[in-house]
């Protein structure tokens, strides 16, 4: 009886085992199989690709002048890398050869492919139509953009924003600050690049009043963007800010950045108040700004601050002392020879090293020529 | 590569690893009279640079792979003949400290990308009026 219960586990694993056997060759067969149909379909892509590329890029580069007179069709499988690459040109050029660029795309009828890809795309699809049409300055597709710019998802709404403001800069401004203010989702980095498109003399008055008008944690964002595009048409908005009780230390901060990178002799007497002021970070700020628009008296200043409890102060003070527009290497090198050995002079020495590093190729150069 | 000089064409090195910034420039400067000899990356511009006569300007992206346009500058510009050679730098942004950079190691001007090809073609020529 034994002997029969032994024969027939025996039996049931071999079965086991076979089968087992037989699964996995099947299984690696069928991945070999799919690896290769996998290549093959890659290199036919690439090779389709290739082929596409190799016709139209040519094309697209002698369309930067003027279009050809005859335009090859492109095969619809095609027409997502066309997109890639003729929108890889329009960011490369820009004058009158953009204008040029989008009658090839209005010859090939591929405007009506975007508007479709706008309404049903995928994610991918929608992106590119969102930008072909940004360069195509179609404001019949201007309420969808709106909504876009308004959506969820914060690829499609930047990309929505920056298309509107290629289309029409000052009807996109009052529909972009609002946006610049709500999305803490949004890369500051894209709202610098679309900032910088639109130019300041569009941004600036707008993200001022906006500033002004916003909570504290709201206008320091604002005041940050706005320090970004230099531009002194904000400041006689933004300077009464300093007058309000209670001041956030958020929005005081935002407002010394905004005037170091301004620069404007009116707003020095005031960075200089704040060179003492309680919290580290105004204090930051200031030095920061000293940096960029003290004159003489004020490395005495950033010297004090040499020594100052926090490192970060120290750190930027002798970053500012560094780029003082009136310090010249000789006034530096003198200077770092009289501070005491200590704290003071260690944080000073690889500013002073990175000043002369960046004046030996300077003088290598104008020897050169 | 056809390096050798052409008798009736002024050459120019570009040094440009994108291909279609690549395409668009040739297309352009072909057509504006230039012959063209086209390095994608740092090292095969350095490779030419110490092969071919030297060109009547040299065009050069500042992010290249291998080897950037700010190192290969001094490498030209140490190079007894290519030291008149007039250098124009491409940069992908309008970096300060970059374009600085490059002036001061001894470029002679610097185009921002996006670029407008009319303004392009004609400060190469102006250079080239110069050099002549």
């Amino acid at each position: 009886m034994t002997a029969v219960t032994d024969h027939t586990l025996s039996q049931s694993m071999i079965d086991v085992g076979w089968l087992a056997t037989v699964t996995i060759h099947g299984l690696i067969l069928f991945l070999l199989g799919w690896t290769l149909i996998i290549r093959r379909l890659r290199v036919s892509t690439d090779r389709r690709r290739q082929q596409m590329m190799t016709v139209w890029r040519p094309i697209l580069a002698q369309s930067v002048i003027e279009a050809p007179d005859t335009l090859p069709p492109i095969h619809p499988r095609d027409r997502v890398l066309f997109l890639y690459v003729w929108n890889h040109l329009q960011e490369s050029i820009k004058g009158e050869s953009s204008d040029e660029l989008c009658a090839v795309i209005r010859r090939t009828g591929m405007d009506r492919v975007v508007r479709h890809y706008l309404a049903k795309g995928t994610l991918r699809q929608q992106l590119l139509a969102i930008v072909t049409l940004g360069h195509l300055k179609d404001p019949s597709v201007w309420p969808h953009l709106v909504d876009l710019a308004h959506d969820a998802n914060a690829f499609r709404s930047l990309e929505a924003a920056r298309a509107l403001v290629r289309i029409d800069t000052p009807r996109a401004i009052p529909v972009l600050v609002p946006l610049i203010s709500q999305r803490a989702d949004w890369s500051p980095l894209k709202v610098l690049a679309i900032l910088q498109g639109a130019g300041d003399e569009h941004v600036a008055h707008a993200l001022g009043e906006a500033a002004v008008q916003a909570d504290p944690l709201i206008a320091a964002r604002l005041l940050r963007f706005l320090a970004s595009t230099r531009s002194h048409r904000a400041l006689p908005l933004i300077r009464p800010l300093l007058d309000r009780q209670p001041l956030h230390e958020d929005v005081l901060a935002g407002c010394l950045s905004l005037f170091g990178q301004c620069s404007d002799p009116r707003d020095l007497p005031i960075v200089r108040q704040y060179s003492a002021h309680p919290t580290w970070f105004i204090r930051v700020q200031a030095a920061t700004a000293l940096g960029k628009m003290g004159v003489e008296e004020d490395s005495a200043i950033l010297i004090g601050l040499l020594n100052d409890v926090h490192w970060w102060v120290r750190y930027r003070a002798a970053e500012a002392l560094s780029v003082l527009p009136t310090m010249t290497d000789e006034k530096l090198s003198l200077l770092v020879q009289t501070l005491p050995p200590g704290e003071e002079r260690h944080i000073l020495t690889p500013f002073v090293a990175k000043r002369f590093e960046e004046s030996l190729p300077r003088a290598t150069g104008l020897s050169a020529a | 590569m056809n390096t050798a000089p052409h008798p009736d064409k002024p050459t120019l090195l570009m040094a440009e690893d994108e291909e279609d910034t690549a395409s668009l420039l040739k297309f352009l400067l072909e057509r504006a009279g230039y012959r063209i000899v086209h390095a994608p990356d740092g090292l095969q511009a350095q490779q030419l640079i110490d092969t071919m006569a030297p060109p009547s300007l040299v065009l050069l992206d500042i992010m290249l792979p291998h080897m950037s346009g700010l190192q290969l500058l001094p490498y030209i510009r140490n190079k007894p003949d290519w030291q008149r050679v007039p250098i124009i730098m491409l940069t992908a942004d309008s970096s300060e400290h970059d374009i600085q950079q490059a002036l001061a190691t001894g470029a002679n001007d610097y185009m921002v990308k996006p670029f407008n090809p009319r303004e392009l073609t004609a400060r190469l020529s102006r250079f080239l009026k110069i050099a002549a």
